[in-house]
């Protein structure tokens, strides 16, 4: 074949494909509707993140209700109730956790609400002094719920001497109003921009880049995991430390609180996967997108294994069953199998998950090829 | 034999119009300025070359480190300053010479961000270095002195023809695979996350589509080189070049890559549009006579021996795969400085062990303390980073007064929709294997 021909053939082949694709195009219908986008994102936003910023916000109101009653009337049962009113507020934060971005990024949340372990010398410091800038840097230790967690359950320190500290230092009682009000304030801003702006904004972000709403979802599903795995399990059970196990490391070390607020986190994270609202309701989630787009893995589909593996790594949570800090010295060995479970969890939603929406797992801007 | 070169030389030293060289010279130029402008603008400069506290140099190139901040942004500056003069041909010989070393510096520093097209530039760069495109239409001829010549040996403007051939026709032999041909893939991952689209969007989940785009992308590359150099269809093809490329800068998150495309095959257009542009050109800024008629030359022997090693060396890199085992995609052994452009979906999570040879405890290492999210990203997909990274972590835990430490990873690798496994053998101390693109990297998991 002389050259001219081979030019010819190959010009001839690619104008047959040009003219043949958008000719057929009647004939080649779509195989599907594609995969509705803009109702995931409206499920997520109307039932789960709305609603549950709505939750929090209810349960910061009702434990600063129960602190008023107890600072006027401070007893033993006004502190309990006050107690059982914070633990619902920490239990429902976890469920906001994961939307750190947009309103919630502004604010950022995780620094100011839920660092732990919390640095009992500067809580103590800043009571003494009667004078603190809580957004001060020095501060994010020092407040949020891992502060209330340490003033309200203290060190070997009993419930009657707890609530004596309270009676006897009203720069203590100051100190936990100001933590409540400052949560409650931000928690009360982050709720009135979803309403009344962002809510738009994020349910009419459609790609799968890096700053959209898709985007968003599944890098802070991935990064509320990784911080399962290790700030909440890994760390305190001496992932970092050589096998050296770190109890005061644990997430609600003085309530002892740690392993329930991990499940808290598992189901909020599994909550964004499904598409579950803060009612419970099952609605569009990433579940329905990977099984849309036919999603496999080794053995049925990827959705059907990575709602096996949420299974699995609940029931090792759960198997953990009683103090995380005691638990991790007197049983690693089931402390280590919920890690490994939560490790192989996060590998189906880190990479094989996004890999299969075309979501890039990065909060970095760049070019590829 | 003699016959064939004679005819040969004959055909490349034909004394033809300098003017495509010329528009050639300002297109690159101005491609150069915007694509670093863009880069700084972008605060990449920062977050790829002054805020990561390690990087991944090329084997054979640990050397090269960056400069810290102040000496990256003079760089930089100085990359802007030396397109600038490409682009006006003013002190150029000087000029492509800065641009070409520090561009390919800036490459070097950290394999995180290697990019086709970045390669692209650095060899562009150096034929640049030989090329003369200052001889006509530039501050040079109007302010140095440089002599006038409107007439050089073909020779010249064929090297960046055949260096876009070359990039075309290697874009297309890598599409040759059972992945992108007979699995539509990666195609058929990317395109439905654009089923949002209007009147497009509806289709871009259907396979049909994929295969399309596979197909046609696939013949694209293949046969585009061709189309360009044959005169009579070279204007078809560069329509079809325009189209093309718009395409994927709409699609595909590629940077300046489309329109270094586009501009850069404007070469392949015949002399009346080089001509014609030049003329252009003059009108505006009010030059006399841009093409006087001046001393014709000849292409030294040198420029040819450079050259035929030049072509002969980008022949044989794309080939070079074939001398290790296992499937390249999962390896990555010969990947790089093969013209691999969007070719596969690829995505990995490494967890790293520290283990103390002294007590036989380890650690888990937490990749966000000492690296930067796009270099962990890459580093948990690419053996050879993993290897880099692994190094690195045996130096840091030497200081840290781990015994003998060892180093080893479980990455789990996604490869075109198929499901995470276990990239390398994840007992294997790593720190102490080798990085030479020598030896075979034996503890890769078979895929």
């Amino acid at each position: 074949m002389t050259m001219k021909k081979v030019i010819l053939i190959n010009v001839l082949f690619i104008f047959t494909i040009l003219s043949c694709g958008p000719k057929d195009k009647k004939q080649l219908e779509p195989n599907t509707e594609p995969f509705n986008k803009a109702g995931l994102l409206e499920n997520i936003t109307y039932n789960l993140i709305i609603p549950s910023y709505q939750n929090l916000s209810n349960a910061l109101d009702s434990l600063n209700t129960s602190y008023n009653a107890f600072k006027l009337n401070p007893t033993l049962t006004a502190f309990q109730t006050l107690k059982t009113d914070f633990n619902l507020a920490y239990q429902v934060y976890h469920q906001i956790s994961p939307f750190e971005f947009g309103p919630a990024e502004q604010e950022v949340v995780r620094m100011n609400f839920n660092v732990f372990p919390t640095d009992t010398v500067q809580i103590k410091n800043n009571i003494l002094n009667g004078s603190y800038n809580l957004s001060a840097i020095s501060n994010i230790d020092a407040k949020g719920f891992p502060a209330l967690d340490f003033l309200f359950y203290g060190h070997s320190k009993t419930e009657t001497q707890l609530v004596q500290s309270f009676i006897n230092s009203t720069a203590q009682t100051n100190y936990v109003s100001d933590l409540i009000n400052e949560m409650r304030s931000k928690v009360i801003s982050i709720l009135n921009t979803w309403r009344n702006t962002y809510r738009a904004t994020f349910v009419n972000s459609l790609g799968t880049d890096v700053g959209s709403s898709i985007g968003f979802l599944v890098n802070q599903l991935n990064y509320e995991l990784d911080y399962l795995k290790n700030a909440k399990i890994g760390i305190p059970l001496g992932k970092k430390s050589l096998d050296v196990p770190l109890p005061q490391k644990c997430e609600a070390y003085y309530g002892q609180q740690s392993v329930s607020y991990a499940l808290a986190t598992l189901n909020a994270i599994e909550s964004i996967y499904l598409g579950r609202g803060a009612n419970g309701n099952n609605g569009l989630g990433f579940d329905d997108y990977l099984d849309h787009l036919k999603a496999n893995h080794t053995n049925g589909t990827l959705n059907a294994a990575i709602n096996a593996q949420f299974a699995i790594a609940r029931t090792k949570l759960n198997a953990i069953n009683g103090n995380l800090a005691n638990q991790i010295t007197a049983n690693p060995t089931l402390v280590n199998t919920a890690y490994v479970e939560l490790v192989k969890l996060l590998v189906l939603l880190k990479t094989d998950m996004p890999s299969h929406l075309g979501v890039i797992i990065t909060y970095q801007d760049g070019d590829g090829d | 034999m003699g016959m064939v070169t004679k005819r040969l030389n004959a055909f490349f030293e034909t004394q033809v119009s300098i003017a495509p060289l010329i528009l050639f010279r300002m297109v690159w130029g101005s491609l150069l300025f915007i694509s670093t402008l863009r880069f700084i603008v972008k605060g990449w400069v920062h977050t790829m070359y002054i805020q990561p506290k390690i990087f991944f140099p090329f084997y054979g190139f640990e050397w090269v480190k960056p400069l810290g901040s102040v000496g990256m942004y003079l760089v930089f500056a100085l990359l802007l300053l030396t397109s600038l003069c490409i682009l006006l041909g003013y002190f150029y010989r000087y000029a492509s010479l800065l641009f070409f070393l520090l561009f390919t510096y800036v490459e070097l520093i950290d394999k995180t961000n290697y990019l086709n097209h970045y390669y692209f530039v650095s060899l562009v760069s150096f034929i640049f270095l030989f090329l003369p495109a200052n001889k006509n239409f530039s501050l040079d001829v109007r302010y140095r002195g440089v002599t006038e010549l409107a007439q050089v040996p073909r020779f010249y403007e064929w090297l960046i023809k055949a260096q876009l051939f070359t990039v075309y026709l290697f874009a297309g032999i890598a599409k040759v695979n059972t992945d992108w041909l007979l699995d539509a893939q990666p195609l058929k991952i990317w395109l439905p996350a654009f089923s949002h689209w209007p009147l497009i969007g509806q289709y871009m989940e259907s396979d049909w589509v994929a295969y399309l785009f596979s197909w046609f992308g696939c013949l694209y590359d293949l046969c585009i080189g061709f189309l360009l150099f044959y005169s009579r269809t070279t204007k078809w093809a560069y329509l079809i070049v325009l189209v093309f490329h718009l395409f994927t800068a709409l699609f595909f998150n590629i940077g300046m890559f489309p329109y270094i495309m586009i501009g850069a095959t404007l070469i392949f257009m015949p002399l009346s549009f080089h001509q014609k542009g030049l003329q252009y050109l003059a009108s505006i800024f009010k030059i006399s006579t841009p093409l006087a008629a001046k001393p014709l030359s000849v292409v030294p022997s040198k420029h040819w021996v450079i050259f035929i090693l030049f072509f002969g060396v980008q022949l044989v890199l794309p080939f070079r795969y074939l001398l290790y085992p296992g499937k390249l995609f999962w390896t990555e052994q010969g990947y790089r400085f093969s013209w691999r452009v969007m070719l596969m979906e690829k995505a990995g999570t490494a967890f790293f062990f520290v283990k103390d040879s002294r007590t036989g405890k380890s650690i888990e290492i937490d990749n966000k303390n000492y690296l930067t999210y796009m270099q962990e990203k890459q580093m948990a997909m690419q053996p050879d980073m993993l290897l880099n990274y692994a190094h690195f972590l045996k130096k840091e835990f030497e200081k840290k007064g781990f015994v003998n430490p060892k180093v080893s990873t479980q990455c789990y690798v996604t490869l075109n929709g198929r499901p995470s496994r276990l990239l390398v053998n994840d007992t294997v101390d790593l720190s102490v294997q080798s990085n030479s693109f020598l030896k075979n990297k034996w503890w890769i998991l078979p895929y």
